[in-house]
């Protein structure tokens, strides 16, 4: 025989196929170990964050109704497009210390924000640069007024919401800053400073708030506040921050000027002061999460240590394959 | 100047050219050629002729249609014809046509065709994402799938270029000047040198060796690797030298280009003489001159219109039956996301309404959003959203699945050492890489038995002389049938005279020595023994003494017969074209020595029609004999009458013989007559230059001299079982597979074949059907074809109805035996017909193991697809010959033998191996591997599509049914090709349940492919399951929990906010939850997870750090780092993948321990295994030919009358080509002309010494 062979193959682990590699196997043992760890590190996380969401101090007022005078109840919408004054006035009560900075949000329902063509009538390059200020392609129907195009362009700036908040203690005014509320990045980089308004609201019909054409854009913040869409029809917006401290049970008088047009699509209104923590608002949704799924993954090791008991099965017990189980082997 | 006459039949083409003496006879030649123009109808005929050349010459001559005349040295006169050039382009594109014909190819995959009508549909402002999501991985695809293309092409291109380019030696102006291959045209005169290949088809002219002869090497065309011998006509042997051949002038008619190898009609005309050309003076393109310092040839065809170039079609690609499954998958993923999008449309025509004011829908508003339209607000919402779900068809599955399977095929099954084949330096080679799964779902594997399951090894064993046995040795079939009958075989003492050399495994002293002149009828034996040495077509070769004489045949049986000759003192040691040159020991007296010479006159040669072979032969004396061997079907009908004794025990002696599993040949011889003999011979001479029907008519010259023979007796050749066959068996048969052997040998041969390879045993109940009873035969011998049909055909309806009853009885019965079947070719061909063929299949398919014998190719093909096409079994079809062709193509997978017989059934095959125990490595674990990949592959990318569509649908409920995207488009269009691609890929090379060696110990995990455990709908169904848990996680956790501030600033997220979290943690989860799917992890598996999870991390970094001044909406914007600023960020990318992969982890808890795969509990019982890299076992050959015991039994299980066998089994699978009998044409290739003229060599070599 020839016994100069040539080898033509590459004699390695890859073509061979013999990789070194780990083999788990999903053993009992593994399986209440894997759910043991993570109810040991779901639980504490869940009681961290339900903690951390509980000392969160929340006022929510839902005020679309409430804002609207009793006999004109039977047509709200009628009432909101009138010139009537929308001025409304209402007390809320603390229940609890809340620490400063307090963020005022107002939430709206069934404002379908995300809607295709809402997400896209707006144009970035106009905001961002005055020499863009005709590049509103993007923008119909709220793209030009009168021949000329309108800053900031589009339906989302159009529908800015123009509710506005005041709020007194004891006769005493409690100081909205509403500076700081936007992203910095928003402000930074979407946002031009040397973008005015153009234009805004000269249309027949108004959407929503109006702009001060003297500022510029990037300090709009509610402007930058509203074009960051939301992801959700039900979404909070941040109006502002009260920066004292507001002790429990005190008395706090609202002045709200309930301008802002949600009754055409029975949308909600709502005001909310909350404080924060490390987690952010008051969330319980992430603690009752990590906890359920903690106590889940803890009551199914639990579960299935007893299941293994009670029907055990010795590992690797031949029994169990196919051709031993039916010997005749079809 | 008209000569006119009867047109001769064209057939007969023995053209006569007038002369006209002032002109040359090539003048001549022309033309009447131009003439000729006109009145034959192929590709010259209308030409326009130069009138000059127009006189009428000769006598009118019609053509058949379709020949073609080519004039030899004299391109002009060629010119006009325009044969095509030499230049071969095998390319399939050129630079022009690669784009569009390459983009046409990639579109004619629907999944590449719907990807690109998505990306129309979103350039239009229908669309709710921008193109690119579409188009980005639609175009990455086609770039990978392209650039593949290229590659390929490039090299066939490089390929062409260096064959077209290599220098040739062609006859111009007296001098043979190199010019290129591609400049060659028809008719030119070339010289090739030795070892040199032939540029074009060739008309061997003249060879420097003497008696006009050269060698060529075929290998090229059939991997045989013998020489052949080619010769050219006497009368051009001198167009040797330069100026020589300048003065050859010829017309050569032939057919038209056509592609079998093995046949050639034509004529040379030339100086008057028409001369018949045959296949033996053509030189085909691909082959090479060997044993030849060169040789002058006229180029009959060029380019693509050699025989080669029109055999190279492409064969149609098989597709494998999980890819034809995963049709149905996407057929279904269509189908989902079309409720998706109707769901989604409906909702739209519901939402759309003027009272959200601040959605601007004023009266000019654009059709999609007009409230007062909602039929056509849903209609243009369908086709949004059927744009932004397009991700529901995983668009680089294909891509992913081509490129897991080509390597799987390249690195894994070609290289892999478990099926090297260390004798012949052979792995097994992938020829198709679109079949690996096939592999690991076979259920019934059809064999071939000569060559796959034996080794086409033959060793001359016994014989029968006179009516006497002859060789005391015994096979194994009849050890185990000693040792079932409690008689302890003792091994005889081989006696001192005892030889075993290759091909003779013979022991007998009363034969050897010159023993046999004290036998009974030492005259007898002499026949038999100068039969052996004369009536073959083997070569000698090497030294002319008996120890280092070789012999090459193209049929082992051939060589073992004159090796016996060798061994039993007639040494056959030299061959000359007319003589054969004999060195007979022993026959004048004891001890003495002599070279006889006889003289070979005609050789009547083997074919399957025939199964004889005869020469006839002068004695030195003047004695004309005639010597036959063929089967004793064959034989014993063309007896003379008398000698009834001899015929008996000879019968008798056949039977033993064959069912010993021993292959037979009856050998005869016939004294002739002078007269008888002349006479005959103008016959042959006759039949011989015929043009048309040349084979049938020498068949029935044959037919008039091979009769009144005188039997000599017969010989017994033993078939040797491959290596480890029958262990390879019996694992398979553990395995699932039920294995068919198809063989063209007998019955006995082929049961103790099959008890020998395990395949049957004595607990089965075996049934079988054989046309060879009395019954049949009674009726054979009176009645006439149709009644003769009829009656076999009741026949085998009443058995087979028998059968079926009876196996349904058995099937029913508690200890449930199983079951075989033995049919054999005659019955098969009744069987086969449409009425029975559900009785059959029926039948077959109750049975474990089913033996067909005496069937033909075309008969092992309808076998073959009866399985497949009735049964709807994944089929195998393994064999290594031409007769194996039309199975292997008919399988599912076929798969050749590269071992000693030729190339055809390799080039035919998807998979060649080198042994048939190979099969086990093939399917067990390159099978079964590729099959769990494959399913793992497709499931996964099913699963991870569905998924991140699904969220999107979800999204879509909260949007107003707007069809506003989720994702930001360039996440979406990566998340296929970047963020998810690799650890696919990773999966589908290197998971492995078990370890290679654990796949063949337990072979019965292969059951798991067989019943598409890993493919099902329910499987498919778990993984949507899974999919729909997992998006409503991704979106419900991700959204609901979103809904505040996310640190002490108290700012909001936006909808891209949410997005981005969401997206990360789609990644994140379906990327573990690839690793969770995984039965091995290697460090590969975590490179790519990490890897893949890395890349969207530093993907988004980037793509949100930056503003472009293209236009794309300022999305995403800085989103990770507003996002990554939260702690919101960390707890839901940790609480979202572990909920989501919760699901999956109790099901897999569950399912192990409750409902365990079997590979599961192999995993368990190796737990502790450390891995099993032995190496040094690899090369190591498991030889399991142990005798297996009372394997004979079979044979007596035969109904006693039936057994009339007598193990015919002589085959000569070098002479015919399967195509060529397919096209009715009859030992096309001239063993004999090979043989003698190789005689040649041996001339010669003394010579120079």
């Amino acid at each position: 025989m020839n016994t100069n062979l040539c080898f033509c193959y590459s004699d390695s682990k890859f073509t061979q196929q013999e990789l070194p590699a780990c083999k788990p196997i999903l053993t009992p043992q593994w399986v209440i170990s894997a759910f043991m760890l993570v109810s040991f590190v779901f639980i504490p996380i869940g009681v961290a964050s339900l903690l951390a969401s509980r000392d969160v101090v929340e006022i929510i007022y839902q005020y679309e109704t409430e804002c609207i005078p009793a006999p004109m109840r039977g047509d709200k919408l009628k009432f909101i497009q009138s010139t009537e004054n929308k001025t409304c006035n209402r007390k809320l009560i603390v229940p609890k210390l809340m620490k400063q900075p307090i963020y005022v949000y107002y939430q709206l329902d069934n404002f379908f924000q995300n809607h295709r063509r809402y997400v896209k009538s707006r144009s970035d390059v106009q905001l961002q640069d005055p020499k863009n200020e005709n590049d509103t392609s993007s923008c119909d129907p709220e793209d030009l007024s009168n021949g000329s195009p309108i800053v900031p362009c589009g339906l989302i700036a159009w529908s800015l919401f123009n509710d506005t908040y005041s709020f007194s203690r004891n006769n005493q005014n409690l100081t909205v800053n509403k500076r700081g509320i936007s992203w910095k990045s928003d402000r930074d980089s979407k946002f031009g400073d040397n973008v005015f308004p153009k234009n805004f609201q000269n249309g027949t019909i108004k959407g929503g708030a109006s702009l001060d054409t003297t500022i510029p854009l990037s300090e709009q913040e509610d402007l930058i506040v509203w074009m960051r869409t939301a992801a959700l029809p039900t979404f909070r917006k941040l109006y502002g921050k009260i920066e004292v401290d507001l002790q429990a049970n005190e008395v706090i008088d609202v002045t709200l000027q309930n301008n802002y047009n949600t009754y055409s699509f029975d949308g909600k209104k709502k005001l909310v002061l909350s404080t924060t923590s490390w987690l952010g608002g008051k969330n319980n949704f992430l603690g009752i999460a990590y906890l359920t799924v903690g106590g889940l993954c803890f009551f199914l090791a639990m579960a299935f240590a007893v299941i293994y008991l009670v029907k055990p099965r010795r590992l690797g017990d031949p029994s169990y394959l196919s051709w031993n189980k039916n010997p005749a082997g079809h | 100047m008209q000569f006119l006459s009867t047109i001769p039949p064209s057939g007969f083409s023995l053209r006569i050219v007038s002369a006209i003496p002032k002109m040359s006879g090539w003048d001549r030649v022309r033309s009447s050629r131009s003439r000729l123009g006109g009145l034959s109808r192929n590709s010259h005929a209308s030409e326009p002729q130069p009138s000059s050349r127009t006189v009428r010459l000769g006598r009118v001559q019609p053509q058949a249609p379709g020949y073609r005349t080519i004039y030899c040295n004299d391109r002009e006169a060629n010119l006009p014809v325009r044969f095509k050039g030499n230049s071969i382009a095998t390319t399939k594109y050129s630079i022009f046509t690669f784009l569009p014909k390459g983009l046409f190819e990639q579109f004619r995959r629907v999944a590449n065709l719907y990807f690109l009508m998505i990306s129309i549909l979103s350039t239009t402002p229908i669309s709710p994402v921008h193109p690119i999501t579409n188009v980005a991985p639609l175009s990455l695809v086609l770039f990978v799938s392209l650039v593949k293309e290229a590659f390929e092409d490039w090299k066939r291109l490089q390929n062409d270029k260096a064959i077209n380019s290599t220098l040739i030696g062609v006859l111009q102006d007296q001098k043979w000047e190199h010019i290129p291959w591609r400049k060659l045209q028809v008719g030119d005169i070339v010289r090739v040198k030795q070892d040199g290949f032939f540029p074009a088809d060739l008309l061997f002219l003249a060879s420097t060796n003497p008696d006009g002869i050269c060698y060529i090497e075929t290998a090229n065309l059939d991997g045989e690797t013998n020489l052949k011998i080619r010769k050219a006509l006497e009368r051009t042997w001198d167009f040797l030298t330069p100026d020589k051949a300048s003065k050859f002038k010829g017309e050569m008619q032939c057919e038209q280009p056509n592609n079998s190898l093995y046949t050639f009609t034509g004529n040379l005309i030339v100086e008057n003489q028409t001369l018949p050309l045959s296949p033996n003076q053509i030189l085909l393109r691909g082959c090479s001159l060997r044993n030849t310092e060169y040789i002058v040839g006229a180029v009959i065809f060029t380019g693509h219109e050699t025989k080669v170039m029109m055999n190279a079609m492409n064969v149609p690609s098989k597709r494998s039956t999980l890819e034809r499954k995963l049709d149905k998958l996407i057929l279904t993923l269509f189908g989902a996301l079309f409720l998706m999008c109707l769901i989604g449309a409906v909702g739209s025509g519901v939402f759309i309404s003027r009272k959200y004011y601040y959605l601007g829908l004023g009266e000019s508003v654009e059709n999609q959003f007009n409230p007062s339209n909602r039929f056509l607000v849903a209609t243009l919402t369908m086709f949004t959203l059927i744009t932004l779900y397009s991700t529901i068809i995983p668009i680089s599955l294909y891509v992913s699945i081509e490129t897991v399977k080509f390597i799987q095929s390249t690195q894994f099954i070609n290289k892999d050492l478990h099926m090297y084949h260390i004798e012949t330096n052979t792995l097994a080679l992938a020829r198709t890489s679109n079949l690996n799964e096939e592999l690991g779902q076979v259920e019934y594997i059809f064999s071939d038995k000569t060559g796959t399951l034996t080794r086409n090894l033959m060793d001359f064993f016994k014989c029968s002389i006179g009516g006497e046995v002859y060789g005391t040795g015994n096979t194994e079939t009849q050890k185990g049938a000693a040792q079932r009958n409690g008689i302890i075989v003792e091994e005889v003492w081989k006696s001192a005279t005892a030889v075993h050399e290759k091909g003779f495994n013979f022991d007998d002293a009363r034969l050897m020595r010159g023993a046999w002149r004290n036998e009974r009828n030492p005259d007898t034996c002499k026949e038999f023994f100068r039969c052996l040495a004369i009536c073959h077509t083997v070569l000698p070769e090497g030294d002319e003494s008996p120890e280092k004489i070789t012999y090459q045949a193209a049929s082992p049986d051939e060589a073992a017969l004159v090796t016996a000759a060798k061994n039993f003192g007639f040494l056959f040691y030299r061959r000359t074209p007319t003589m054969i040159k004999v060195r007979e020991s022993h026959v004048e007296k004891m001890g003495k020595t002599q070279d006889v010479s006889y003289e070979i006159l005609n050789v009547l040669e083997f074919n399957s029609t025939r199964k004889r072979q005869s020469v006839v032969c002068r004695y030195p004396d003047g004695r004309l004999v005639l010597y036959c061997k063929g089967a004793d079907s064959v034989i014993y009908e063309r007896l003379a009458d008398g000698n009834n004794e001899i015929k008996k025990s000879t019968r008798e002696h056949l039977e033993q013989f064959g069912s010993a599993g021993l292959r037979t040949l009856c050998l005869a011889y016939r004294d002739l007559s002078c007269n008888l003999y002349e006479s005959w011979n103008e016959k042959f001479i006759q039949a011989k230059s015929s043009l048309r029907d040349r084979e049938k008519k020498l068949d029935e010259v044959a037919d008039l001299i091979e009769n009144d023979l005188i039997l000599i007796g017969s010989t017994a050749i033993e078939d040797k079982l491959q290596d480890g066959v029958p262990s390879c068996i019996e694992t398979l048969a553990r395995a699932g597979i039920k294995i068919w052997v198809l063989t063209g040998d007998k019955m006995e041969t082929a049961i103790n074949i099959a008890y020998a390879c395990k395949l049957i045993n004595n607990d089965m109940k075996q049934f079988i059907i054989s046309s060879e009873t009395e019954a049949i035969r009674e009726v054979e011998n009176q009645g006439g074809q149709v009644e003769i049909a009829r009656f076999i055909k009741e026949t085998v309806e009443q058995e087979l109805k028998k059968c079926l009853k009876e196996a349904q009885r058995y099937l029913c019965a508690v200890s449930r035996p199983k079951l075989a079947l033995i049919i054999d070719g005659k019955c098969l061909t009744y069987a086969l017909e449409p009425s029975l063929r559900g009785n059959l299949l029926n039948l077959s398919l109750n049975c474990s193991s089913v033996v067909c014998c005496r069937v033909s190719p075309l008969q092992k093909a309808q076998v073959t697809s009866l399985v497949k096409k009735g049964a709807q079994k994944i089929t195998l079809s393994i064999g290594d010959g031409a007769n194996d062709v039309s199975m292997i193509q008919a399988a599912h997978v076929g798969i050749g033998i590269s071992g000693l017989e030729g190339m055809q059934a390799v080039m035919a095959s998807d998979f060649a191996i080198a042994q048939f125990r190979f099969l086990t490595d093939l399917l067990l674990v390159h099978g079964r591997w590729s099959y769990l990949r494959i399913c793992k592959v497709v499931m996964y990318f099913f699963y991870k599509n569905l998924t991140f569509t699904l969220t999107q649908f979800w999204f879509t409920f909260q949007t107003g049914f707007s069809g506003q995207r989720f994702y930001d488009d360039w996440n979406q269009s990566l998340y296929n090709v970047i963020f998810t691609a690799l650890p696919v890929i990773i999966v589908g090379l290197f998971d492995k349940d078990v370890s290679a060696s654990l796949s063949k110990k337990y072979p019965e995990l292969y059951k798991e492919g067989i019943r598409n455990s890993f493919f099902k709908w329910r499987v498919v169904g778990v993984w949507a399951f899974f999919s729909l848990y997992q998006s409503l996680v991704f979106y419900h956790f991700v959204t609901t929990s979103s809904s505040n501030g996310h640190n002490f600033s108290g700012k909001m997220f936006g909808l891209w906010d949410v997005s981005t979290m969401a997206f990360t943690c789609v990644v994140v989860t379906v990327n573990l939850r690839l690793l969770m799917a995984c039965n091995s992890i290697t460090r590969w598996h975590h490179i790519s997870v990490a890897g893949s999870i890395l890349a969207w991390f530093v993907f988004i970094f980037i793509y949100s750090g930056i503003m472009t001044p293209y236009d794309r909406q300022e999305n995403v914007f800085f989103v990770i780092y507003v996002l990554m600023s939260t702690f919101y960020f960390y707890l839901t990318l940790l609480l979202v993948p572990i909920v989501a992969l919760l699901g999956d982890f109790i099901y897999h808890g569950l399912q192990r321990w409750f409902f365990p795969y079997d590979y599961q509990i192999i995993q368990e019982i190796h737990r502790h295994d450390p891995d099993d890299n032995s190496r040094e076992e690899l090369l190591e050959i498991g030889n399991q030919l142990t005798p297996e015991e009372q394997r004979s039994y079979a044979i007596s299980q035969l109904p006693r009358e039936t057994s009339k066998h007598t193990g015919f089994a002589f085959d000569s699978p070098g002479y015919e080509s399967f195509f060529a009998s397919q096209q009715g044409v009859y030992a096309p290739q001239k063993p004999w002309d090979v043989a003698r003229r190789a005689s040649m060599r041996s001339q010669r070599t003394p010579k120079k010494i």
